[in-house]
């Protein structure tokens, strides 16, 4: 019984490679104890669950025992995952607006859950690059993204959408970017992500 | 005390384990071990990035085992506990016990 190739690719890709054995093994060790217990379908769940948890540690882990080459990939690969998200949160909004229509009243609520979820989502990754104070952190940036470019261009822009709504949206978006980096920090913490 | 010297919550719960676990205690290991005590499921990576750094800051020390068969034919570091470790759980837990005298829990939750 093996466990699965792509989670563990992913481990290897994101250990150190002088560690990857020994983490790869402890993983090893305990999926074969869990699909003996109850069976491959829970071990296989287990085994992913355990990768994607396991990734934003093993990334900041041993930062300096990383080649040069190393670091820039994974760089990339954490550059990728965000433009991934970005892109993905695009297309959905691209979607809304075939559907909805930009203009109409009704959709209004359709927009501001789609924006409400970006700024969570870009909270949630802020907070979790950050790790030291990424509450705090993730609470001044939005703050800063808001007061010195989105207010500008709401300002400049009036015709857009009801003023009101639009200043609501707005300031919206910074508790929402604290709860996506508030939710982080609790999945964090529960893991051990974050101490 | 520095603030780079303090234990943070997760790198005292692991300290802890290791100490709880005897010489020779590995990451599965302390990661089951954790999980059973505490409640709390914590991810191997996390394990490994805190046990990293406890041995960066000298409370615990590292040697690599055999590569066994139920491995996968992985080998395993196992950890034991430095004489720091136990100055830092002493520390740790001393600091509670002053930050807890004199204080009523039951007046507050009631």
């Amino acid at each position: 019984m093996k466990p699965p190739a792509i989670a563990q690719a992913l481990i290897a890709a994101a250990a150190p490679s002088r560690d990857y054995e020994i983490v790869a093994g402890d993983l090893h060790e305990e999926y074969l104890r869990i699909a003996h217990l109850r069976g491959a379908t829970a071990a296989n769940r287990w085994y992913w669950a355990q990768t994607l948890l396991s990734i934003p540690s093993l990334l900041s882990y041993a930062r300096s025992n990383r080649s040069v080459l190393q670091r820039v990939c994974v760089a990339l690969i954490a550059f990728g995952v965000l433009v991934a998200l970005l892109g993905v949160l695009t297309v959905i909004e691209v979607i809304a607006q075939a559907i909805f229509g930009r203009a109409s009243e009704s959709a209004c609520w359709v927009w501001l859950c789609i924006n409400y979820t970006d700024a969570i989502v870009f909270g949630a990754i802020l907070a979790r690059l950050v790790r030291t104070d990424g509450l705090r952190v993730t609470f001044f940036a939005a703050l800063f993204l808001v007061l010195c470019f989105v207010v500008p261009a709401v300002a400049g822009n009036p015709s857009s959408q009801a003023p009101l709504a639009a200043w609501i949206q707005l300031f919206g978006a910074i508790p929402a970017m604290c709860t996506g980096a508030a939710i982080s920090q609790i999945v964090g913490r529960r893991t051990g992500n974050i101490s | 005390m520095a603030k780079g010297e303090y234990l943070g919550e997760f790198e005292h719960i692991v300290l802890l384990t290791v100490l709880r676990l005897g010489d020779g205690a590995y990451g599965a290991m302390i990661r089951a071990e954790i999980e059973h005590v505490t409640g709390r499921s914590a991810a191997i990576g996390a394990v490994h990035a805190t046990l990293e750094r406890l041995e960066r800051k000298r409370l615990v020390a590292s040697w690599i085992g055999e590569p066994t068969a139920e491995r996968g034919g992985k080998a395993k570091r196992h950890f034991k506990i430095e004489a720091d470790g136990i100055s830092a759980l002493k520390n740790a837990r001393k600091t509670l016990e002053r930050l807890n005298a004199g204080v009523s829990l039951r007046n507050v939750l009631a």
